[in-house]
């Protein structure tokens, strides 16, 4: 994260972080219209637009918990660029579809780019990591769940039925093992490079 | 890395370890770029499933409340747009019915005398500007207020009896007034004389006709109105309807 200060528009992030349900309404109503007018004109209709104002919206608020967000740019621009991004990103993976707007119309704005650049990557990484996990053997995805939700590893051992130190140990290398399962993945890779 | 460097990762994140252990940590940090990428990905890994399981019931709460706002945006966002478009599809069906309506009663229903009486409006005052009795006739007139119309045409015509542009709007202000007689009389002046209402006269005359309900006598001045009448082809699909 950039030391700038954050802008005023930060009020927004904050909002989706505590699930404000007049935010996500506004986030809707202000910044939904242009998104969909963009998808439209560029071979989409309604309902794609519908999936990627939604998928954009959960990626800045995993960001946002996960992560901590500080937005240095307007909303507008960050928000819209993601979408658009998102969207072009689904045209290529379908092929052959048309994109009749100029890639660069909207954002001259570096700190929306650089700041929509970051969110990008965040998703990427987040993606592979639950997939990577979704891969995981069975009795280390109980164990690391088990470790997540309870907190306390004594309470995890007694629920597994099975000695603290194991389940520490276990924790351990199950974690081990996620991490070599994404450090080995052609995609974290492709995140690095 | 080995299991014990995870064991190690782990046991650093949870402060577990001695002082002197830390110490050796972290510079063995610094120094082996390796182990170091390493431990930044096993505390990435270790963030994302904290976030992940831990919060899974606020993000699916956040889930669904986005997933209830955006549907109700995008079924606001298709019945906006729907209502947009019906009014064109009510004005397309109501112009087709009124074209429709229009067709059926020209083609099949009885003609009537309001079917054919398109006087229109007259404008008198543009050449007897100065005439105030003239200027109240006209608007009576064209107010279809026939019974005063009639009372400023009678005290016009009392000075200016052979215009035959006034014998002729106060004859159609008598048949709208249904004093057929009077107005029959004075339509019949109108076309002996000479004048450009002539076969006007000629026109409004079988719409009177027509208008009382006698269509015989109705045919019958429909069929003098020469060829070169500006009422003639009118007059020739009338007398269809009427045979």
């Amino acid at each position: 994260m950039s030391q700038k200060k954050s802008h005023e528009d930060q009020k927004y992030i904050d909002g989706l972080v505590h699930n404000n349900a007049f935010i996500i309404q506004t986030i809707y109503d202000k910044f939904g219209p242009k998104v969909i007018n963009y998808i439209k004109q560029n071979s989409g209709d309604e309902a794609n637009a519908k999936d990627i104002i939604q998928e954009t919206i959960i990626t800045i608020y995993h960001q946002a918990t996960e992560k901590g967000l500080k937005l240095t740019c307007p909303f507008d621009a960050y928000f819209f660029l993601l979408c658009k991004r998102k969207w072009l990103n689904q045209i290529k993976k379908t092929g052959n579809k048309e994109v009749t707007i100029n890639e660069e119309v909207l954002s001259k704005d570096d700190d929306a780019q650089e700041l929509a650049f970051e969110t990008t990557l965040f998703e990427e990484q987040h993606s592979l990591f639950k997939d990577m996990f979704q891969d995981l053997g069975q009795a280390c995805k109980d164990l690391l769940t088990a470790t997540f939700k309870i907190k306390s590893m004594e309470e995890v051992a007694k629920s597994l039925n099975v000695t603290y130190a194991y389940a520490r140990k276990k924790k351990s290398l199950c974690i081990g093992k996620l991490t070599k399962m994404v450090q080995e993945s052609p995609r974290y890779k492709n995140l690095k490079s | 890395m080995q299991d014990q460097d995870y064991i190690l990762f782990e046991a650093y994140l949870s402060r577990d370890l001695s002082l002197d252990d830390i110490q050796i940590f972290e510079n063995r940090l610094k120094t082996d770029l390796a182990f170091k990428d390493a431990f930044q990905l096993y505390k990435q890994t270790s963030n994302f499933l904290e976030h992940q399981i831990k919060n899974e019931e606020k993000t699916e709460a956040f889930k669904k409340n986005v997933e209830d706002i955006s549907s109700a945006y995008f079924n606001k966002q298709s019945k906006t747009k729907a209502k947009r478009i019906n009014p064109w599809y009510y004005s397309i069906a109501v112009a087709a019915i009124l074209a429709l309506g229009f067709f059926v009663t020209q083609q099949f229903s009885n003609p009537v005398y309001s079917d054919y009486a398109n006087y229109g409006t007259m404008d008198l005052t543009v050449r007897s500007a100065q005439n105030d009795v003239l200027n109240k006739a006209e608007v009576a007139f064209n107010n279809r207020n026939f019974k005063d119309a009639d009372m400023y045409f009678s005290e016009l015509l009392k000075t200016d009896n052979n215009n035959m542009e006034l014998q002729f709007y106060k004859a159609v202000s008598l048949v709208e007034l249904n004093k057929y007689e009077k107005a029959d009389a004075l339509f019949d002046v109108i076309i002996q004389t000479p004048s450009v209402y002539k076969n006007k006269a000629i026109w409004y005359l079988a719409l009177s006709k027509l208008k009382q309900g006698d269509e015989i006598a109705c045919l019958n001045v429909l069929k003098t109105i020469p060829k070169d009448s500006e009422d003639y082809k009118q007059a020739q699909q009338l007398i269809k309807k009427l045979k």
